[in-house]
């Protein structure tokens, strides 16, 4: 009797959960964050980036392994050591029916420093010294010294039409009356932590995409959004975490998909004269910190264990780190060899350097930024062990973590970074180049690492416009910083979606962005 | 009865001002909340641009002395995440909480008391055991697992009911809720029978010992000689008496489950102020946090003064105004 009931219900949650897809263009996606704000220049929130692509387009965008690609400028290229001129795109329209102009373009950049929050954005135009109007559709953009980056700066650059001004703030683009833009949808409604409507905008200028309506819910609890996909509330999901995506690999009705991500979980030594939380060997500190010797870096990297990381802590979920960012991205160099564990050699690199007893040290990460961040850090902890060292391993909420780590407070830390421009010249300028406040270089650099020779490449790509050349300066300045073990990186973590099963076409970004109109319902079968 | 509202209303300043105090000293122990938000590229000019714009690198007695008198002006601050007043951000997420708790509440009730009456009125009864039973599972079981049974059973399995987010929201007298829609009581219902779990259970078992203790009173042998039945024995005589420790619980567990429905919140994905206050917490967003627990205090006060008139109602030895 209760089987009949169970399967009445099952079939009438069937049918109602099939009905509204057969017969609307309606997309609901389940995602774990979401906008801080519907003003784009307030915050540099990747979610935030994430959402508001679909009501307004940036001057340049990226495909879904982060190389660049046109957006409202269909071509740019520098003109003089500081310059670059930007072509825009003819024809564009913004929703409320007015044409997009360079004047619009020139305003949106220098709307920025005005309105921008906490997450400053000022991080995109910090290159930026003036804006100059060519005609309708160029503009000049002289910049602060070279800047061969600006245009992966620009792909996020949201353009809003120059009436807005700076007066206007987030209470006027989130009641919808501001939120203006010439992306591929409409904004309806939004408020802090709920639901993100979005309509279709008929005279987008690219392609039309598949969906009339896109709902993007607010799930920050994975459990809860995983729920919500069995049950049909939504259509799509990201960011499932590893237990569910083994458990959904045996559910013919749910698909996964699954691409490698920018973050990579590194570890930082400090190499500071004197380390920050005492390393001891019986007790007693050590004299020095061992942590400058190469020869205990290379020891700590090859007793790590990268393929248990993977395949046994992360549950399949990542792929083995040998340096700072992902194959293919700019600045990669496929030179470097892939990482390997040999436990025989570290014991021998440590007993030379002089602790054939290992010693006691703290590591400290987060808990909460990235899916696997505290088990990672455990396990690394008994690798350790096992090499001889008495690893204190402690993870912390990120509301801890990151003041601390601000104040290089930490002997060794590890916590994830995404290479977000696709190229290595963000992540090289913040994390291994020297800490130089007045050249703002090595801002995070939180390790004390400071390598002349590495400084001198890096500093040499940031002023070579030319791209195939800066490409072979940053895969040099790769292998040096590697070779060092300025930082460890250990995993590159990959990222899960699911969908009801051949309901969607989707190719996953590997900035792990989930956007609308770059999904299509499955061709009929 | 005046002296008394004027003595609470300055125990809820003095406690407002302690609190506020206590989130300043907290947060500023924390750390720099610009070093929690900011992005991984920004230069060092940035943040301190920063640091200074939101007035953090001043000493933490100048930073509390500069929101007091903000506050004097009635401005609670915009907050660092959203950038919009923290006041409409707290009240726009308050109805949804509201709307839940409320309902929970109901159904605590609704439920709690006549099991409870039933349950201490005939003990020995196999009703009675597996009423107590139930209620021992009611305030044991965490309310996450709890909750996410039900999604599984009701919403994932069965799929009657959603299994999370608030629904339609219709208005009723004005005010937006979802309580005035078929579809808004769909989304509010399997959340609320999990907020309303734990107070059922206590309920149930304060209202069963009231019960029990009474029954043996002489004032119930008398009117039982006295040929009353035992409907108006329950009803006019014992449920009288046992309803002050009752009516003091239910005002405390009104309380916290407001201020503190965000386990619920967060497995039903609804858009109430407990997200939002983990979230703030998450991000060291301080006007948020500070603005809420000011929230939460007067909520409590306002409760408890609620609570002490009932009293006074209940029970007419006790007199409001210190003099008892």
């Amino acid at each position: 009797m209760l089987k009949q009931v169970l399967k009445t219900g099952l079939a009438v949650a069937a049918l109602t959960a099939a009905a509204p897809a057969a017969f609307s263009q309606e997309l609901v996606i389940g995602l774990r964050a979401g906008p801080d704000s519907i003003d784009p220049h307030w915050s540099t929130l990747g979610s935030q980036a994430e959402a508001l692509r679909h009501i307004y387009d940036t001057l340049v965008d990226v495909d879904e392994t982060l190389q660049l690609k046109p957006g409202l400028a269909t071509s740019w290229e520098p003109i003089d050591d500081t310059t670059w001129e930007f072509k825009l795109r003819e024809g564009v329209t913004f929703h409320d029916g007015s044409d997009f102009t360079a004047e619009d373009a020139k305003a949106s950049i220098e709307r920025i420093p005005a309105v921008t929050g906490p997450m400053s954005m000022t991080l995109y135009t910090k290159y930026v010294d003036s804006v100059e109007i060519v005609d309708d559709h160029t503009i000049r953009v002289k910049t602060k010294g070279i800047a061969p980056a600006l245009p992966n700066d620009f792909t996020r650059l949201f353009v809003v039409p120059a009436e807005t001004g700076t007066d206007v703030g987030n209470e006027e683009f989130n009641a919808g009356e501001a939120a203006i833009g010439t992306g591929p949808y409409r904004f309806v409604s939004w408020e802090p932590k709920g639901d993100l409507v979005l309509e279709r905008y008929e005279d987008y200028w690219g392609e039309q995409p598949a969906w009339e309506r896109v709902v993007r819910k607010e799930i920050p609890d994975d459990a809860a959004r995983v729920a919500a996909l069995l049950s049909g509330q939504v259509d799509l999901i990201n960011y499932v975490p590893a237990t569910d995506y083994l458990s959904m690999q045996g559910n013919p009705e749910i698909e996964t998909f699954i691409s490698d991500s920018v973050y990579i979980l590194n570890i930082q030594p400090s190499v500071k004269d004197e380390e920050p939380q005492p390393i001891t060997v019986n007790g007693e500190e050590v004299e020095g910190n061992p942590l400058q010797d190469l020869r205990v870096r290379k020891a700590l990297d090859l007793a790590i264990n990268r393929d248990v990381l993977v395949n046994v802590v992360l549950e399949g979920l990542g792929t083995p780190a040998n340096q700072l960012m992902p194959e293919g991205f700019f600045g990669y160099t496929d030179e470097l060899p892939q990482p390997e564990y040999d436990l025989e050699q570290a014991k021998a690199l440590l007993e030379e350097a002089g602790y054939p007893d290992g010693f006691e040290v703290d590591f400290t990460c987060t808990n909460n930024r990235v899916p696997g961040d505290a088990v990672v850090c455990e396990a690394l902890a008994q690798m350790w062990s096992r090499l001889g060292l008495t690893v204190n391993a402690q993870a912390l909420n990120g509301t801890v973590f990151f003041p601390a780590a601000a104040n290089e407070e930490y002997t060794m830390a590890m916590s994830a970074w995404g290479t977000l421009t696709g190229e290595a010249a963000y992540t090289y300028g913040a994390m291994v180049h020297s800490k130089d406040p007045e050249k703002g270089f090595g801002n995070f650099n939180r390790t004390g690492y400071s390598n002349p020779e590495f400084d001198e490449v890096f500093v040499r790509g940031t002023q070579t416009l030319d791209e195939e050349e800066r490409r072979g300066i940053y895969e040099e300045a790769s292998r040096i910083a590697m070779e060092d073990r300025a930082l460890i990186p250990t995993v590159i973590l990959q990222t899960v979606w699911a969908a009801d099963a051949d309901t969607l076409e989707f190719t996953p970004r590997i900035d792990q962005e989930t956007r609308a109109y770059e999904i299509a319902p499955a061709e009929a079968q | 009865m005046l002296g008394f509202i004027v003595s609470r209303l300055i125990q809820a300043i003095v406690v407002v001002f302690v609190m506020s105090v206590v989130v300043f000293v907290g947060v500023y122990a924390i750390g720099n909340p610009i070093d929690v938000m900011i992005d991984p590229g920004a230069t060092a000019e940035i943040r301190e641009n920063l640091i200074r714009q939101y007035g953090l690198d001043q000493p933490l007695w100048r930073q509390y002395l500069s929101f007091l008198g903000n506050v004097a002006e009635g401005d609670l601050g915009r907050s660092m995440v959203y950038n919009t007043s923290v006041v409409g951000l707290v009240f726009s997420r308050l109805p949804a909480t509201l709307e839940l708790v409320l309902v929970a509440v109901a159904i605590a009730t609704v439920i709690g008391i006549p099991a409870g009456i039933y349950a201490g009125y005939k003990p020995d009864s196999a009703g009675a055991k597996a009423i107590m039973a139930l209620s021992v599972l009611g305030f044991s079981v965490p309310t996450f697992w709890i909750g996410m049974l039900l999604i599984m059973a009701f919403a994932v399995e069965l799929g009657w009911l959603p299994s999370g987010g608030r629904g339609e929201v219709g208005t009723i007298l004005g005010i937006p809720t979802s309580l005035a829609t078929a579809n808004g009581w769909s989304h509010v219902i399997l959340p609320a029978i999990n907020l309303s779990l734990f107070k059922m259970g206590l309920l149930i078992r304060l209202t069963r010992a009231g019960m029990v203790e009474a029954m043996q009173t002489d004032y119930v042998k008398f009117a039982r000689a006295q040929g009353l039945t035992d409907r108006q024995i329950v009803f006019s005589h014992i449920l009288r008496n046992i309803s002050i420790p009752i009516v003091t619980v239910f005002g405390l567990e009104l309380g916290s489950t407001l201020a503190f429905a965000v386990v619920t919140e967060t497995v039903f994905t609804w858009p109430g102020v407990g997200k939002l206050i983990i979230d703030s917490i998450l991000q060291l967003d301080r006007p948020v946090m500070v603005t809420y627990l000011i929230l939460v205090v007067i909520l409590f006060v306002l409760i408890n003064f609620t609570v002490d008139v009932v009293y006074a109602r209940l029970d007419p030895r006790v007199r409001l105004g210190g003099s008892r």
